[in-house]
């Protein structure tokens, strides 16, 4: 158990090959409706875990609940030994988990240098006494922040549109925008929710390189729902399915490819499992929330 | 609200443009500006930059003005030391209202605090033990007219030999109007400003990001409510009494008209829609009509519409940001 302040340690605690994050029957119910209905899972310290299933399995309730952001209806979950079930959003956060949305979040108004600030933890100036007592350390600690920030925008090569308005940016613009904020907050795992949806297939694709650099440079754990087969088999570790809120299958891409029972629930619907036409997705047949 | 903004004064001059050239006329909207322009600095913060939209600031600035009516006049506390206790009341009061409405969706707060402002007025209309109800409170402004005289004397001392007995008023308004529109300029360029402005854009993103956005948005509600609590004082002492329909959610929603005809999310704004409205306001003196209120609100609902059709960003607000706040 490790209860020291996240922000204090934002080494990684597991080693590699353990499992960071973990979920035992968790339960999210809307009325009588079980959007997700007892999954458990493990994500490994280290991995690039897609989680994958038809629309409405679950996948997105499931980031809710783990994140904080719907109250969970019965089960566990931990990250790297902390509980996180009932805690709230910011603080799952400030313990290292970050997130991101299906539909990204820019914050429009603020410029593309601000969203990037706003997201690095240990600064004193967000408190109203931490500005009064520690001046110093606030513009000190602001330096440090944008220099950080701004060799992140360089990497995404979003560097140019620092002092542009977020709301101006192109939506895979966005997508990049919000995985480097997240980055900001020196995750220790990224859960991202479609990030390839709606974003054109370079952009995905240094996407993509982004996350493995992360993850070979920094440990970052990476667990993304998505729906495009080629990137699920041919970018992740591991493929964890869930179907009717349940996860069905869990596995190296070429086991989960060829099991029965996601064939059945999932990629038979879809027939393109080994995609090798650049950029060709089995549309999801809704292209909306999977819940 | 029959009185108004400006209270029943002994300066009401309906009936000819003489007023134009009074010194004491102006003087007098010059004050009114100034407290306008305070009770706004505090809606900014929650509205422009914090996303909260509070309708409950005539509560907090009845609290302000009712605090020092009610220990200087009842209690014989000294003027000076009721105004900490009344900006403490009313960040008590604020984080009150706050903590149970500020989860609440935003619609759900904003009635929330109108509920929370009409309470404060019944109460006041009610409890005649300790607010003497729709007879007021008088008399509390001793200790002030000491120091308005003083610096009346130094005014007559050196630039000005007959100044206007409110022009002391004015000034100590101003300054505060002043201070207070620095104090949070700067406040909103730091790292703690950076993140109410994440609320106000997304507080979801905010709270993903690892930001108490209920924490904030509670401190913001409650800097807004001691903001409210001053200029609640101010308007005690340029009435010379407290009476509950001076503190009427109609004071709030002209509030909001001056916040939006000087722009959201901008500090100057602020100052300047407030002395644009405060003149609005008081414009139907120079006519000679009966039906003076009325008419003050269609010619504010007038500009309002107009604005919405060819400003709506105001006098100072930014239009891309309209624009991208869609």
């Amino acid at each position: 158990m490790n209860d020291a302040p996240a922000t204090a340690a934002r080494a990684t605690h597991a080693p590699a090959g353990e499992s960071i994050l973990e979920a035992d029957e968790v339960v999210k119910h809307f009325g009588g409706i079980y959007a997700v209905d007892g999954a458990s899972l493990e994500v490994t310290q280290g991995s690039i875990t897609a989680l994958i299933g038809p629309n409405g399995a679950g996948k997105t309730t499931f980031f809710n609940v783990i994140t904080g952001f719907y109250r969970s209806d019965g089960g566990a979950a931990s990250f790297d030994g902390d509980p996180i079930l009932g805690r709230s959003p910011h603080r799952i956060a400030q313990l290292g988990m970050v997130r991101t949305f299906q539909i990204t979040k820019a914050l429009a108004r603020m410029s593309v240098l601000d969203n990037m600030m706003l997201a690095a933890p240990d600064q004193p100036g967000e408190h109203l006494l931490g500005l009064i007592t520690k001046p110093r350390a606030v513009r000190r600690r602001e330096r440090e922040v944008r220099d950080d920030a701004l060799e992140l925008l360089e990497g995404f090569n979003l560097a140019k549109l620092a002092d542009d308005y977020a709301g101006t940016l192109s939506g895979g613009q966005r997508k990049l925008l919000e995985l480097a904020r997240a980055l900001m907050t020196k995750p220790r795992m990224l859960l991202l929710d479609e990030p390839m949806a709606g974003i054109n297939p370079t952009l995905g694709r240094r996407l993509l390189d982004h996350m493995q650099r992360l993850r070979g440079e920094e440990g970052v754990t990476f667990l993304f729902i998505e729906h495009d087969m080629e990137v699920v088999m041919n970018h992740s570790d591991r493929v964890i399915v869930m179907a009717s809120g349940r996860v069905i299958a869990d596995g190296t891409p070429d086991q989960v490819r060829s099991d029965e029972k996601v064939i059945d629930a999932y990629l038979g619907a879809h027939s393109g499992g080994t995609g090798n036409g650049g950029g060709a997705r089995p549309a999801a047949p809704e292209g909306g929330k999977s819940r | 609200m029959t009185e108004g903004l400006i209270g029943n004064t002994d300066l009401v001059l309906g009936f000819s443009l003489d007023a134009f050239t009074d010194v004491g006329f102006w003087t007098r909207v010059g004050v009114t500006a100034g407290i306008l322009t305070i009770f706004n600095l505090g809606l900014q913060l929650n509205v422009g930059y914090t996303g909260i939209v509070n309708f409950g600031q005539a509560g907090f600035m009845a609290i302000g003005a009712y605090t020092v009516a009610i220990l200087v006049e009842k209690e014989s506390v000294p003027f000076l030391l009721t105004i900490p206790i009344g900006i403490a009341i009313a960040i008590a009061f604020g984080l009150l209202v706050g903590l149970p409405s500020l989860r609440l969706r935003a619609d759900y707060f904003a009635i929330a605090t109108i509920a929370f402002a009409e309470a404060v007025r019944l109460t006041a209309q009610n409890a005649r033990g300790l607010t003497e109800g729709n007879q007021g409170i008088y008399g509390f402004d001793s200790e002030w007219d000491n120091i308005s005289e003083t610096i009346e004397g130094w005014l007559e001392a050196t630039v000005w030999s007959d100044p206007d007995q409110l022009f002391p008023l004015l000034l100590v308004v101003w300054a505060s109007v002043t201070v207070l529109t620095l104090g949070l300029y700067f406040l909103q360029k730091t790292p703690w400003g950076r993140v109410l402005r994440a609320i106000r854009e997304d507080e979801d993103a905010a709270r993903a990001l690892g930001k108490n956005a209920f924490a904030y948005k509670l401190q913001s509600l409650a800097i807004s409510a001691a903001i409210g609590a001053i200029a609640g004082m101010f308007l005690a002492l340029s009435l010379r009494f407290v009476i509950p329909s001076e503190f009427a959610p109609t004071f709030t929603f002209i509030g909001y008209a001056a916040l939006i005809a000087g722009g959201l999310a901008s500090y100057p704004g602020v100052a300047a829609g407030a002395v644009f409205i405060s003149i609005v306001y008081e414009a139907p003196r120079f006519l000679d009509i009966e039906n003076e209120e009325s008419v003050r609100f269609i010619l504010i609902g007038l500009i309002l519409i107009l604005l919405m059709a060819f400003r709506p960003q105001g006098a100072f607000g930014k239009r891309e940001e309209m624009v991208l706040g869609e």
